[in-house]
Parts: C-alpha cells; sequence; structure tokens
C-alpha cells in the first residue's frame, strides 16, 4: 500500500465529486432532508383511531361507556350508527377502523348483576395498530368493570364505596418507563433515523463509483497503471467515507437539537462506532458497483442490499427480538441492527463501550469481510 | 394517414423490444429484480409487528404462592420469563444492555396483604427506548397483573371464573376484520410489494432515459426520425411490462402459496390499478431523468423523493397517524392511493363501488405527475 498514490486516488475522486455540483448537493441535502421528513412525518405513536358506536341499548349506562371511547384521546368519534350493517361500507373504505356495538338490555343486565356482552369490531389491516387498540379497549372495559364491580360490592355486601374499590382492585400495578418516560416516539424514531439515513445515503453514494469508470471505460487508466487494487479501493473509497461521516454529525446535531433527543452516552464511542458504521455501508455500495457491468444493475442491487433490510432488520419499525429464530438470524447479517443498538444506547441508555463493545466489534468485522470481499472480486485483468 | 399509424405503431413496437432486450440482456439487474419481486419479499415472513417472547425478568420479594401464579401468568407468545435477579441494580443492568425488556418487582408480604384485602402495588419497569415494543409490553403487563387482581377480587368474594354470570361486568367480544387472526404474515408482505412496484416504477425508467443522455446514444436517437413520444412511450411501456410480469410473479408464487393472502377482490382490477399507477409514478422517473445529467445524480435524486413517498404513503402507518400538517401531503403521494386500493382489493374484496373515490384521485395525479414528466421530456429531448 502506497499511501501517496491512495491520497493521489482519493484526491481525484474528490475532485469528480466536487465539480459535479448537483450530486454534491445532493450528498448532503439527501441525508438532511430524509431526517427532517421523517422526524417530523413519522408517528408510531397510535391515536386517533376513527371509529363508530352502534347503541342498541341507549340508556344513561350505555352513554356513559360509550363516552369513555368518545372522551379518549386515542379514539376519534366518527358519529353512531344504526346497525352494524352500516358499519360494514365504513369499515372497507377506511373511513373508520373500530366500531364498538353496545347490546340491547345493557344497563338492564348490569344492573340486575348479570354480565353484558359487548361486541367491538376492529379493522386488523395494520396489525400493530390492530394490537394496540385491542389493548386500548380491554383497558377501558377494565376500568369500567373495576366500577362496576366496586358498585356490586358495595350494593351487596354493604362496604363503604372507597373499601369496596379497594376490595375490587387488591393489585395495583406501577408502570415505570426507563429511558423514555414520556414515551416519545419521535425519540426512538430520530434514534433510529441516524441509522436508517446513514444505511441507505452512503451506499447510494458510493454505488456508482467503480461501474461508472468500467461503463466509460476510464477504468482501463487504472489497469494500466501501477496502481494496486487494494489502493484504487482504498482511494476510490475514502472520499464517500468522509461525506458520509459529515453526515453523521449531521444527523447527530438534528437528532439532537431539533428534535430535542437527549444524547447520554460517550460521544467519542459513539463518534468511532459510527465512522465505522459508515464505512459498512458505503463499502456495500462499493461492492454493489464492483460485481456488476452497468449502473442501472449497481443501483437496483444497491436497493437490494440497503433499502430493504435497513427497513425489516433493523429494529426501526420491527422489533428483532419479536422476530423468530431465522427472522433473527437474518437480521444479524445486515449492519443495520448492531448500529440501531448504539444508537439507541448512547442517545437514551447513557451506556458505551463497556456494554456495546460487542456491537462495535460486530460492525467492524462486518467492515473487513466486505472489504476483502471486494479485494478478492475487483481484478486488473478481467476475463471479459 | 393509415400508413403513417402503422408505422407510428412498428416504430413503437420495434423501440420496446430494445428495451426489453437491454433489460433482459443484463444479468445482474434481472436478477436484482427477480429477487426484489421474490426472495426479498418471501424473506418478511419472519417480520413480526407484534410483541414476541419479550424476556421479563423477575424480583420476587415474597416467593409466595400467589406470587409464583402471577409470574407464571407471563408466558409466551408475548413474554418469556428471563429468569430471577437478586436486586433491582441488576435488573437496571440488564435492561441496560438489552438483555431484557421489563422487570417485575413484587414486594414482600404479596401473598399476605392479597388475602387480608389490603392494596398491594407491583412494580414493572419497561425498556422504552423502542416505543412501540415499550408500549405493547407495558399494556400487555398491566393486563396480566390487572386481569390477575380481579380474579383474586372475585375469589376472596367467593365467585370463581365458572360464576361469572353473578357478576356484572363487561364481557369483550373482539373481532378483528379483514385479518381475523392479525396475521402480520398478510400485511408486510403486500406493503412489502407495493413499496417493490413503487422502487422499480421510479428508478427503471429514470435509469433507463439517463443512460442515453450519459452514454452519449440519444445523440442517434434526436437525428432519428422519432419523435420525442416515441422515445419516451417505449421505455414507460417496457417498464410497466417488467412490472406487471413481476407482479403476478409475486402474487402467484409467492404472496398466494407462502402467506396464503387470499384474494377476495377482483383481479383484473388489481393488476389494472397496478398499470395506470405504474404509468403515473413513471412520471416521476421522466421526471428525475430531465434534472439529472448522470446515473449518479439520478440515484441520489430518485431515493430523495422514494424514500418518503414510501413512508408517508401508509405503506407503514395509515394516514390517521401522520401528523396534522402532513396528513393533506398524503393525498399527494400516489402510494396512497395506490395503497388504499391494493389492501381494499386483496384483503377486503372491495369494488369500484367503493373505491372510486381513490381510482379519481390516483388518475388526476397521474395525469398531472406523467404530463409534468413529459413536458419536461419533450423539451429536453425534442
Amino acid at each position: 500500500m502506497n499511501l501517496a498514490r491512495i491520497a493521489a486516488l482519493a484526491h481525484k475522486e474528490w475532485r469528480e465529486i466536487v465539480r459535479d455540483r448537483l450530486f454534491l448537493a445532493l450528498a448532503f441535502v439527501v441525508p438532511a432532508a430524509l431526517m427532517l421528513v421523517f422526524g417530523y412525518g413519522l408517528s408510531l405513536d397510535v391515536e386517533h383511531i376513527p371509529f363508530a358506536v352502534v347503541d342498541h341499548d341507549r340508556s344513561a349506562l350505555s352513554r356513559d361507556y360509550t363516552h369513555r371511547f368518545i372522551d379518549s384521546r386515542y379514539f376519534d368519534y366518527r358519529g353512531h350508527v344504526k346497525s352494524e350493517r352500516e358499519l360494514d361500507p365504513l369499515l372497507a373504505d377506511s373511513r373508520i377502523r373500530f366500531a364498538i356495538v353496545v347490546p340491547p338490555k345493557f344497563e338492564e343486565n348490569l344492573m340486575a348483576g348479570r354480565p353484558a356482552a359487548v361486541q367491538s369490531l376492529i379493522d386488523g389491516t395494520f396489525p400493530f395498530r390492530a394490537s394496540t387498540s385491542k389493548a386500548y379497549v380491554i383497558a377501558i372495559n377494565a376500568a369500567f368493570n373495576g366500577e362496576l364491580l366496586a358498585a356490586y360490592i358495595s350494593r351487596r355486601f354493604g362496604v363503604a364505596p372507597e373499601r369496596a374499590a379497594a376490595l375490587a382492585q387488591p393489585v395495583r400495578v406501577q408502570l415505570r418507563y426507563l429511558y423514555n418516560q414520556e414515551l416519545k416516539s419521535t425519540w426512538s424514531i430520530a434514534t433510529a433515523l441516524v441509522m436508517l439515513v446513514l444505511m441507505v445515503a452512503p451506499p447510494f453514494l458510493t454505488a456508482l463509483g467503480v461501474v461508472r469508470e468500467k461503463e466509460s471505460g476510464s477504468i482501463y487508466n487504472i489497469y494500466a497503471s501501477t496502481v494496486t487494487r487494494g489502493e484504487f479501493l482504498a482511494g476510490k473509497l475514502l472520499p464517500y467515507v468522509g461525506i458520509s461521516i459529515v453526515n453523521s454529525l449531521i444527523l447527530w446535531a438534528l437528532a439532537t437539537g431539533l428534535f430535542g433527543v437527549p444524547f447520554k452516552g460517550d460521544p467519542l464511542f459513539f463518534f468511532l462506532s459510527s465512522v465505522i458504521y459508515v464505512t459498512c455501508t458505503t463499502g456495500i455500495g462499493l461492492l454493489a458497483s464492483l460485481i456488476v457491468r452497468t449502473q442501472v444493475a449497481a443501483m437496483m442491487l444497491t436497493v437490494v442490499m440497503t433499502i430493504i433490510p435497513s427497513v425489516l432488520y433493523s429494529g426501526l419499525l420491527v422489533p428483532i427480538a419479536s422476530m423468530d429464530p431465522q427472522g433473527q438470524f437474518e437480521a444479524h447479517l445486515f449492519p443495520a441492527m448492531y448500529f440501531t443498538d448504539i444508537a439507541l444506547g448512547s442517545f437514551l441508555k447513557g451506556v458505551g463501550l463497556e456494554q456495546l463493545w460487542g456491537k462495535a466489534l460486530a460492525l467492524a468485522i462486518y467492515a473487513a469481510v466486505l472489504w476483502l470481499i471486494s479485494f478478492a472480486l475487483f481484478h486488473k485483468r478481467p476475463r471479459t | 394517414m393509415n400508413s403513417r399509424l402503422t408505422l407510428w405503431w412498428s416504430r413503437l413496437a420495434a423501440m420496446t423490444v430494445k428495451e426489453l432486450l437491454q433489460l433482459f440482456r443484463d444479468g445482474f439487474l434481472m436478477f436484482a429484480i427477480v429477487f426484489l419481486f421474490t426472495a426479498d419479499i418471501y424473506m418478511t415472513r419472519n417480520v413480526r409487528l407484534e410483541l414476541n417472547h419479550a424476556t421479563v425478568v423477575v424480583h420476587d420479594a415474597d416467593h409466595s404462592a400467589a406470587s409464583r401464579e402471577l409470574i407464571y401468568r407471563f408466558r409466551p407468545p408475548y413474554f418469556q420469563l428471563g429468569g430471577e435477579i437478586q436486586d433491582s441494580r441488576e435488573g437496571q443492568a440488564l435492561l441496560d444492555q438489552g438483555q431484557a425488556l421489563a422487570v417485575l418487582d413484587i414486594p414482600p408480604y404479596f401473598q399476605r396483604d392479597l388475602q387480608s384485602g389490603r392494596p398491594t402495588d407491583v412494580q414493572v419497569l419497561v425498556d422504552t427506548s423502542n416505543t412501540v415494543l415499550g408500549t405493547l409490553a407495558a399494556s400487555y403487563s398491566g393486563q396480566i397483573i390487572g386481569r390477575y387482581g380481579f380474579e383474586a377480587a372475585l375469589a376472596r368474594m367467593g365467585a370463581s371464573e365458572a360464576s361469572l354470570d353473578t357478576v356484572p361486568m363487561i364481557q369483550d367480544q373482539h373481532r378483528v376484520w379483514y385479518n381475523p387472526n392479525q396475521n402480520d404474515a398478510w400485511f408486510i408482505p403486500i406493503s412489502e410489494l407495493l413499496t417493490v412496484i413503487t422502487v422499480m416504477a421510479i428508478m427503471l425508467p429514470a435509469a433507463a432515459a439517463v443512460r442515453e443522455k450519459e452514454r452519449g446514444t440519444i445523440e442517434q436517437l434526436l437525428v432519428s426520425p422519432l419523435t420525442p413520444a416515441l422515445i419516451l412511450l417505449p421505455k414507460v411501456i417496457s417498464m410497466t411490462l417488467v412490472i406487471l410480469a413481476g407482479t403476478a410473479i409475486s402474487l402467484f408464487l409467492v404472496l398466494v402459496p407462502v402467506f396464503g393472502v387470499p384474494i377476495k377482490g377482483s383481479l383484473p382490477l388489481f393488476f389494472a390499478v397496478t398499470t395506470l399507477y405504474t404509468v403515473a409514478t413513471s412520471g416521476l422517473g421522466l421526471y428525475i431523468a430531465t434534472l439529472s445529467r448522470n446515473l449518479a445524480q439520478a440515484a441520489m435524486l430518485a431515493i430523495f423523493i422514494l424514500m418518503p413517498m414510501v413512508f408517508l404513503s401508509g405503506a407503514w402507518t395509515p394516514p390517521e397517524a401522520m401528523p396534522a400538517g402532513l396528513r393533506e401531503t398524503m393525498y399527494l403521494s400516489p402510494l396512497y392511493y395506490f395503497i388504499e386500493m391494493g389492501y381494499g382489493i386483496l384483503l377486503k374484496g372491495a369494488g369500484l363501488d367503493v373505491l372510486w373515490d381513490s381510482l379519481l384521485g390516483l388518475t388526476l395525479l397521474g395525469v398531472g405527475i406523467f404530463g409534468i414528466g413529459v413536458r419536461r421530456f419533450r423539451r429536453q429531448f425534442g
């Protein structure tokens, strides 16, 4: 490895990037813009679920019951309808995602000490939201049941209402949320976005680097020169790694400054991990560029290797812990997951090298393996 | 007149064949396209959006029959027990390292308090650094403990589960529509397919057009007797054909046999809508092609447009989950209408009587986007 030659190649690549004004601008604008759009737009809070009510009872108690849904901030009331049949088109057209059906004699049964069955219809198209909606319904029903039971106990055993309430709810749950006390999904999302954007933008920057030279034929200058394989690849990669490191700092600044995510961990550790991570992701682009012969193919291959795994296997939308073993294995094949843990740990949990060294090491190994594969695939004497 | 029309058609056909040949001869490109439509969608079978075997560790200060009974309710599929810890510091460390998602803390004298009717507090510490998992874990553990308390209260009054008929309470009957088992196995592959279609519909025409500019073959096209429409339409037609073929492969080889997705609605309607969507979106690709001089620029511009379109369209979050200002911008994304109709036709069995407004929206938007793309294209390539 001759450092002067690497520097010369990196300089040449850098000049090419700088002279393509639009590309240079996009290299910095795209990551920041993606961060802004998703940071503001992507919400995983399950709120404002549009719903309708069918009340066959129309009693004081049924009104009291349905108002618990109408007044809840999790549900958006869209009106009463007369029968279940009228719900079908509303659900099919996604005007409502949830409906509650109160049976006839609801009040009469409950007052007489008999149970009453209430039906809730939930649109299952978005399973995560459906299960969360169901959890809200269960919570509202549980609270209502607790009050019914307390009233019943106080009537039947003749004890004071406060005592009856304690009897009806002997175990109280104290939930404490760690790391993100207010359950701000922005915090989780902005942190994960640092990972996502650095997974998508750097490979696309790099992906056309080598194949462009192959297509235009300027690669023959390299073939004919004294530059070795390793020097060529290192020189190619360096400018893109540099751009991506700057981008990682910009993203960090946006996350903490604009979205107010606390940074509790070790800045140096996080910075070094980011450097290793962008080396991995630019390396993916480089690999795609080496395998193929045309630029279009390099683009599509990069899509295959980055966008899809970063969405599915990074923990942004889909928690890794809840995959089955095979899915978890596949997730471990992509670097995104390790960096998600490092980012969440550094931003929200305030842990550093001591807890996260394993993930950083995994990223470093990943980068090294990518480098070796690229080295093995690139030849100065191509067969065709 | 008639012969000119035949000439026009034969030129269109020849150019379309040329585009298709160029595509098919690029082995890696074909591999990537086939991979995206099949293996990539197949890989989503492991992905679940539900809490699944989340590890709970327990600090049990009571060690009684009652506390054990409560602990054993934290069972799969939602939870799994990760063992017992001696003090809360150990729990904190496990949460820090991500080894456990929640810590259940049962106070001393839990059983005694329960039997004497004194209220007792059970503490649950939840890692909410990932809010999706954290909220689910919190709400499920709340449900489990609440249910346990409720049963304990009934038991004290001498009522058992069997004699619940004598207690006034609401019995929940949930019915989940369209996806009765809340099967992620339907939801995720479909949204993945719609995403893949979008990626292709923007990137392939953009690449096909920029390539001509970058390699200089555009000069050949310009001196040929071809009109701009004859340069542009074959690119759109050939890419649409490829995407439709990919969609069919994906639907019949992956979605139906592997995931068991029910096709409740009309298939011709689904493919008609897909065609409309692909043509509309390829307008965006052509627009990108006119902005960029080389593929590197086109690639960056493409993800710049693609990523927000995919994430903010409802493929991952429904419209009502968007913040107020952005919800309106969703109506500008063609993917939003496509998703409404895609899910509607495949899962809900909806027809044109319900979906006509989405179809109208997509058509209007499509005409707009495609019109702008074509206008710019004609000015540059005319």
